[in-house]
């Protein structure tokens, strides 16, 4: 309830013109200064994990999906998170913590999170053209980024660092949109 | 000024949704096409549908039920056969295609119409793969009819419920559905089909804005900046030139 009156609180700032429209440096997210959590480190090296493995499936939507807007749609999703990774990282190196490659599905799930789309899934969608590929690729992302909102709404609940969490409320609106525009391409 | 009152929104109502229902770990799976009714609500096609919108795939109920809404009475609007659901039109023999964000064991897949179960899918307690897709005959139904497609889970007592309205042998979907593209190959011509629920395209130097079509050159302006496109994209919130590097160059 806190953060739900926090918000109502921000909203009815921001509706009242009241906000603090701060524009950050382009594709520059704020500086994660200020205390964090080891929930923080988990999360960024998470997502960095899960990003990085949707990474690989957006590179074949690019190159393989057979309409226009799939692909262009691939490819603003693929620049978009390696710009966030990038990010990220910088982050976790800013704290002198490792990226550790959370690569194993069981740690993930370990960690209350969703299994990552694995090298399974990858070679599923390697083997795979035309619009049984696109199908699949759809379906597979959709999946994917549903993941992603679930972990960012645990980020959202968990985490400690304002920048953080900042970066988890954004990949959960993200996200949210993204699902919405391969839904109508996924039955259109 | 638009900017700041809609993008708030959109995220109040997205934390809202998180907050006020249930873990979002508890999701796992959905019918993405023919879309079912929790899906036409995330894609946002059936609007005011609620919680349902933000985690369409969170509709689990023991069991043993027949309901669109698995007996949850916050997806209720699932189970609401006077919304006017758009239904799909399909042949006699339909194939349908899941979003599985967890990965149960899975005893069967089970399709009805009515109660009669039209088909069924066992698993054995395996593991389905990561996309799930049936075929199912509707051989002996015409008009339209609401399917209801079943994942009946091997290790919990529980299930996730879809329905999903189709007008069988027709083309008579009561709403206007988007066709599929004809052409099997990507055109390298500059034309573009019309893009689903997305403005046409911007003349060029005009404020950005959300859910339009952006081809690389488009020049937009934000907060008082131009900016040029240099990934092609349909544009949503947190895309905004000041935040993707990626997608718009300052020019």
């Amino acid at each position: 309830m806190r953060r739900a009156f926090a918000i109502l609180i921000a909203v009815i700032l921001l509706l009242a013109g009241c906000g603090t429209p701060v524009t950050p440096k382009q594709g520059v997210l704020p500086a994660s200064d200020g205390p964090h959590s080891d929930y923080d480190v988990m999360f960024l090296q998470m997502m960095i994990s899960h990003q990085e493995q949707g990474l690989e499936m957006l590179e074949l939507g690019r190159a393989k999906a057979v309409r226009e807007d799939v692909v262009n749609l691939a490819g603003a999703i693929d620049v978009t998170e390696a710009e966030e990774v990038q990010t990220m990282r910088t982050w976790l190196s800013s704290w002198n913590v490792p990226v550790v490659t959370v690569s194993d599905p069981g740690n993930h799930a370990a960690h209350g999170a969703q299994p990552a789309t694995g090298p399974a899934e990858l070679k599923a969608l390697q083997d795979a053209t035309g619009t049984d590929f696109e199908l699949k690729f759809l379906n597979l992302l959709i999946a994917h980024q549903h993941n992603a909102v679930e972990m960012a709404q645990q980020q959202a609940l968990n985490g400690q660092n304002a920048a953080v969490k900042k970066l988890a409320e954004r990949i959960e609106l993200s996200r949210t949109q993204q699902i919405k525009q391969m839904l109508a391409l996924v039955s259109g | 000024m638009r900017r700041m009152v809609l993008y708030p929104l959109v995220a109040l109502g997205a934390a809202v949704g998180t907050l006020c229902f249930g873990s979002p770990a508890s999701a796992h799976g959905y019918v993405s096409s023919p879309p079912s009714r929790q899906a036409l609500c995330a894609q946002g096609k059936v609007p005011d549908c609620g919680a349902i919108q933000y985690e369409p795939q969170s509709v689990e109920g023991p069991k043993g039920l027949k309901s669109c809404d698995g007996g949850k009475s916050q997806f209720a609007v699932l189970a609401d056969d006077s919304r006017n659901w758009p239904a799909t039109a399909v042949g006699t023999a339909v194939t349908f295609n899941w979003v599985l964000t967890a990965r149960h064991a899975t005893s069967t897949w089970d399709y009805f119409i009515g109660n009669t179960r039209i088909a069924q899918f066992n698993d054995g307690g395996r593991q389905p793969n990561a996309t799930v897709s049936h075929q199912v005959s509707l051989s002996g139904f015409s008009g339209r009819q609401k399917i209801l497609a079943v994942w009946n889970i091997a290790d919990t007592a529980n299930a996730f419920y879809n329905c999903i309205d189709v007008q069988i042998g027709g083309s008579g979907s009561p709403s206007p559905s988007p066709s599929r593209s004809a052409s099997p190959t990507r055109s390298a011509s500059p034309s573009r089909s019309a893009p689903v629920a997305t403005k046409p395209p911007v003349p060029s130097g005009t404020a950005w804005a959300a859910n339009t079509k952006y081809r690389v050159g488009d020049i937009v302006t934000y907060d008082g900046k131009r900016y040029q496109c240099r990934q092609a994209h349909t544009s949503i919130f947190t895309w905004e030139p000041i935040y993707t590097l990626a997608l718009w160059l300052p020019v």
